[in-house]
């Protein structure tokens, strides 16, 4: 669906928040959701990107994208411009969903890995106790701090160079959240690879149901080509992280390194 | 405005437009149906299917290249009878040609698979891939091997009478051997071509960016040599071939007729648009209108020297 650009505005260091608009609706989006977004018309670079929706109207009338520019694709992406267009494809995939049981809520995220909660924290952040622990290099880094704690999120950071919060790693952080005190019915994780298995050890030690969002190379991010799949837990078959997840129970699936 | 015919019967199959999507692109066929009708197309070509499920190949299995992408996804399948309980009737529903893509690990295999596949109803073809390895000889590929694609060709045409079409590896040194192989052997059609063996490495991590060092290398990238290899096809045998390899446009389309296609498929395209094939479908009757052309049957082989 070719998508017009409302706004494209810089974060810090190489972020961008990039909002569109479709030419129709896509209908509600489930945080966690993705789109596959084409940066370039003249075929280099080919392949579309995967990214996760950030925040979106009810009706998918518009959403948004946090951009890190990594690459070629990227780099395209952070020049978009109000009034340009650009098409996608989606959106695909399975979310997250809130756990049936009433509950305290724990996200852990890394970097653009903040994405998907943004959306799954203002719908919900009135009606469930949720807390976000954030990591990122240096406090400039913590995005969307004022938007997650407006829509009802407690925040809590991690600076790799203690600028803010907590100093160290998002994962040593929440080793330290879960000794201090009462555990939560349910842990969601975004970012990388690593960070999420980490994320998904301790979880699963403390008997902690943990929900990731994977980041497995795509071609299509429909299930076409069979490239994104991780193998199941049980090691005996492969599945498809675009159809059957991005978002999956840890229990179910191995989680890549990246 | 004038009609362009864009129908045809290539190989026993009957196809209302030469624009087909190739075997590893499509899944089964229905993945699209999100996009479009795919009674659109003049038919597809399954997911290669082997007589058990096979799991795939680990990942990383794909990677990204100039103009292209490798692929390394290890055959991974339903397996025949899934595919025939749950994936076929639905075919049956859609006004399209069905092309059923296999595999096996030994010439017996082959056949059987060729056996099983030969009464069914509803598939109008089938494509023997044999860019996979041979597990008796070493591993070696039998499209690369031109005795072992002579006796598998011939092993399958004894076991079916349905429209026979092999999928020639380009990885060999003399593509029209393979094609008369296979011409002599009973084959009603080549597809010209699989994908081309390639690798990338990771510069950070030190080591190949597939899991299995090497993958098929598809996409425009490729286009160029597919052309030449469905051109040298053309001079050597007088079966139908169906142009694969890195089609984007509705003039590539026209290109590779010209170079002796009487069909074509589109394959990595369909991940960067997947609308692309209904897209062939439509402007290719446009394409051939400005170049004076009212039947596309007039401009197959139309490059070479008369």
């Amino acid at each position: 669906m070719l998508c017009s650009v409302i706004s494209n505005e810089p974060l810090a260091d190489r972020f961008f928040h990039l909002t569109l608009q479709p030419e129709a609706p896509t209908g509600a989006i489930t945080p966690g959701q993705f789109v596959m977004v084409q940066c370039s018309t003249g075929g280099d670079p080919l392949l579309r990107r995967p990214m996760s929706v950030a925040d979106s109207e009810p009706n998918g009338a518009r959403f948004s994208l946090v951009i890190q520019v990594v690459g070629k694709g990227t780099r395209l992406l952070s020049r978009l411009e109000p009034g340009d267009t650009v098409d996608a494809l989606g959106p695909f995939g399975k979310g997250f969903a809130m756990p049936d049981q009433a509950g305290p809520v724990w996200l852990v995220a890394g970097g653009t890995g903040v994405a998907p909660f943004m959306g799954l924290v203002r719908a919900n952040g009135a009606t469930r106790e949720i807390t976000l622990l954030q990591g990122a290099r240096t406090r400039n880094l913590l995005l969307f701090r004022d938007y997650f704690k407006k829509y009802g999120a407690t925040v809590i950071s991690a600076t790799q160079d203690g600028s803010e919060g907590f100093k160290g790693l998002v994962t040593q952080l929440l080793e330290h959240q879960l000794a201090a005190g009462a555990p939560p019915c349910a842990i969601m994780t975004c970012g990388p690879g690593p960070m999420m298995k980490l994320v998904a050890n301790m979880a699963t030690d403390k008997g902690i149901r943990c929900f990731a969002s994977l980041e497995n190379r795509m071609a299509c991010g429909f299930g076409a080509c069979l490239g994104c799949v991780t193998r199941s837990a049980d090691g005996q078959r492969y599945v498809t992280v675009c159809r059957k997840g991005p978002v999956f129970d840890v229990a179910e699936v191995e989680i890549a390194d990246g | 405005m004038a009609d362009v015919n864009l129908a045809n019967m290539v190989a026993g199959i009957r196809l209302k437009n030469p624009v087909l999507t190739a075997s590893g692109t499509f899944g089964y066929g229905t993945v699209y149906q999100q996009f479009y009708d795919i009674s659109a197309l003049g038919g597809f070509v399954t997911k290669g299917l082997s007589l058990k499920p096979r799991p795939g190949a680990p990942t990383p299995r794909i990677c990204e290249t100039p103009s292209g992408m490798l692929n390394a996804i290890g055959l991974q399948n339903i397996g025949l009878e899934k595919f025939l309980e749950r994936k076929l009737p639905k075919l049956r529903e859609i006004d399209t040609a069905v092309i059923v893509n296999f595999f096996g690990e030994t010439v017996e295999e082959y056949a059987d698979m060729a056996g099983r596949l030969d009464k069914v109803e509803g598939i109008h073809g089938l494509e023997m891939n044999i860019s996979c390895p041979n597990v008796e000889k070493g591993g070696a590929a039998f499209g690369t091997d031109l005795c072992l694609t002579r006796e598998v060709t011939s092993a399958c045409r004894q076991a079916t009478s349905k429209p026979l079409i092999v999928k020639l590896s380009p990885n060999v040194t003399s593509i029209a051997e393979f094609a008369v192989a296979c011409q002599e052997n009973g084959a009603d059609a080549i597809s010209v071509i699989n994908t081309i063996t390639g690798m990338a490495i990771d510069i950070h991590k030190r080591k190949p960016v597939l899991a299995n060092i090497t993958g098929g290398l598809s996409g425009p990238a490729i286009k160029p040599v597919a052309l030449r290899m469905v051109w040298q096809c053309y001079e050597a045998v007088d079966i139908p071939i169906f142009g694969i390899g890195g089609i984007s446009s509705a003039e590539d389309v026209v290109e590779f007729m010209m170079a002796g296609a009487s069909a074509v498929q589109t394959g990595t395209m369909n991940f960067v648009d997947p609308s692309i094939g209904r897209k062939l479908a439509e402007n290719l009757g446009d394409t051939l209108l400005r170049l004076g052309v009212n039947d596309y049957k007039q401009i197959i082989g139309a490059a070479h020297n008369q």
